[in-house]
């Protein structure tokens, strides 16, 4: 509850700052319809700072959850959502978009979108037959063939540079994309994303316990009872739904997946069950300031919000991992 | 009366390495049953073939009159806990939450634990003396109190039929007779144990029966007595009988009763 409310807050004041300051108190008034907004700063609201303070929430929010699913199946807190090849497929899929497709768009998503999403699953798809053998998953293996591919495909976006031809316009795009830029969405994009992680999160429930029982390891499960490999499915399609909905809102932020679950599990222990919710809320919750903060500390320049990840959780990943000396074992 | 499980001519392979030869033994419930034999005997693999976490090429294991392999994975988790030599947790688990995972072959696909699985916990918890420890965290407890606490999850599972996988292995004399002491009280509670065990010192007067199991000699069963003779042990464990002090000691003891 007092995240929910913080939530609401914290975008309250991200709607709030930016070029044009607009009071929290002047939004909520005419949201309860006492004193409406002049049209530009209706315009400024509805149609700049809103969609992208909600894409910053469900972007957040879906690494956040996705992170605390693949550290769960890993059994590593330093595990993050792309961790099984799905950055990889992602780039791939924007470069193609970035570089060929420009100008395309379809219901509002773009190319870069749309192809990152697409590339996104795919990879984790292939990464997951290409671990599979005799019917089992060896969770090992999964982790090195998504390095692998993920640096393979990665390393491709050198390569379409060479073909860019739009003298350098593409790249800058490109190089952008790279460091996560949460854009301006349009409505459709957003709703579509939002109803993505929405049934994400319904799908991740029922997981939650599962996970709790993976902890014991695979073959203690088994012998609980559990369908290990069924629910392994689950939880990779589920995280790689979220992740791959995030990367076609702001492309790849660092980071934010793998901070997120860590400090939520600092606060209430590791039960996924009492994790889920307070993830998914301090995700969001975490990337609107961020992404906030990425777009006025420097203004009007604008920092990628990635960039701003990365010097932010950079440092407390760090911290982490002198703390956890002890290693941990898959 | 018919034995809970019981192993005909099961042999299992790891790739080509055959690791059980044409096994067969019958485990009579409310026994209390050591399994004995030398480092890569099989031990271990025994345990995890009657828990079903393996299945066995040849032969079959039958659990209640049933063939394991036929029955589904719940089924046999609510008649079967296997408590294995080592248990890795990640994160900050507690006590409670792990024995909680217990509860696992009981629960739905949605349904969540309720209140009676909350009661098999607690009684699970009292059972292995482990309540006191419920809220500390599993990965900072001591040896002894760690080989409880999966015991406890072992019973969080309500078993018929208790496998223990070196449960006395890195604990020390006191510890030793704490966990065997648990073994009886569990045993009067109509549990039916089988434990791997390599201290052979203290399977006469806590275990109604052994298993022995080895490359060397074909599995035999019997009481403790039967088997602990210095002449099987020697070409079991492949051990001069003069270099062991347990080998000596027993040779002299049967030396005396023969005189």
């Amino acid at each position: 509850m007092l995240l929910i409310l913080t939530l609401v807050i914290v975008i309250l004041f991200s709607l709030a700052t930016g070029a044009v300051r607009i009071s929290p108190a002047a939004i909520l008034s005419a949201l309860f319809g006492h004193q409406p907004l002049t049209p530009t700063q209706q315009i400024i609201l509805l149609q700049i700072r809103l969609p992208r303070v909600l894409a910053s929430g469900v972007v957040g929010s879906a690494l956040a959850i996705s992170g605390l699913l693949f550290q769960g199946l890993f059994r590593n807190p330093m595990a993050d959502p792309y961790i099984i090849g799905s950055s990889g497929g992602a780039v791939l899929g924007a470069c193609i978009g970035i570089f060929f497709f420009s100008q395309f768009s379809l219901f509002g998503f773009s190319a870069t979108a749309l192809l990152a999403f697409a590339g996104s699953v795919a990879t984790m798809v292939l990464v997951y037959f290409l671990a599979r053998s005799n019917g089992r998953t060896n969770v090992v293996t999964l982790l090195l063939a998504g390095f692998a591919v993920s640096t393979m495909f990665g390393y491709s976006s050198y390569l379409f540079q060479t073909f860019d031809s739009n003298s350098g316009a593409s790249q800058a795009i490109l190089l952008s994309w790279l460091h996560g830029v949460i854009g301006i969405p349009g409505w459709t994009q957003l709703a579509v994303t939002g109803v993505l992680l929405l049934s994400a999160i319904v799908l991740a429930m029922p997981l939650m316990r599962r996970l709790n029982t993976l902890a014991l390891g695979d073959e203690y499960a088994h012998q609980l009872g559990l369908r290990v490999e069924y629910t392994r499915i689950g939880i990779i399609l589920t995280g790689s739904l979220l992740t791959a909905a995030a990367v076609s809102l702001g492309g790849l932020i660092s980071f934010a997946g793998l901070i997120v679950p860590h400090v939520a599990r600092l606060l209430l222990g590791p039960n996924h069950v009492r994790l889920l919710p307070v993830t998914a809320l301090s995700g969001a919750i975490f990337l609107v300031i961020a992404d906030t903060l990425a777009r006025t500390v420097l203004a009007p320049t604008e920092i990628p919000v990635g960039i701003l990840m990365a010097f932010l959780g950079g440092p407390f990943f760090l911290y982490l991992l002198r703390k956890n000396k002890r290693s941990y074992l898959l | 009366m018919n034995p809970l499980l019981s192993f005909s001519g099961v042999s299992f392979s790891y790739g080509t390495k055959e690791v059980i030869q044409s096994a067969s033994f019958d485990l009579e419930a409310g026994s209390c049953a050591a399994l004995i034999g030398p480092n890569g005997a099989g031990k271990t693999t025994l345990l995890r073939l009657a828990a079903g976490t393996l299945h066995c090429r040849t032969g079959r294991v039958i659990l209640n009159n049933q063939p394991l392999h036929a029955l589904p994975l719940t089924k046999i988790a609510r008649t079967v806990a296997l408590v294995p030599q080592q248990l890795d947790v990640p994160f900050q688990f507690t006590v409670r939450e792990v024995v909680e995972q217990g509860r696992t072959p009981y629960l739905g696909f949605l349904r969540g634990p309720m209140s009676e699985d909350r009661i098999a916990v607690d009684r699970a918890l009292k059972l292995a003396d482990v309540t006191g420890l419920q809220r500390r965290i599993f990965n900072e407890l001591s040896g002894g109190e760690r080989q409880r606490v999966k015991i406890a999850l072992g019973l969080a599972q309500q078993p018929k039929l208790l496998l223990l996988d070196e449960p006395t292995q890195n604990l020390d004399i006191g510890r030793q007779v704490e966990l065997i002491d648990l073994l009886h009280f569990l045993r009067g509670e109509g549990i039916t144990i089988l434990a791997s065990i390599h201290d052979l010192q203290l399977i006469e007067g806590n275990f109604s029966s052994a298993v022995l199991l080895s490359p060397d000699v074909p599995l035999m069963k019997g009481t403790p007595e039967e088997i602990l003779k210095p002449s099987i042990l020697e070409k079991a464990f492949n051990c001069p009988p003069r270099r062991h002090p347990l080998l000596l000691e027993r040779i002299e003891r049967y030396t005396k009763r023969a005189g």
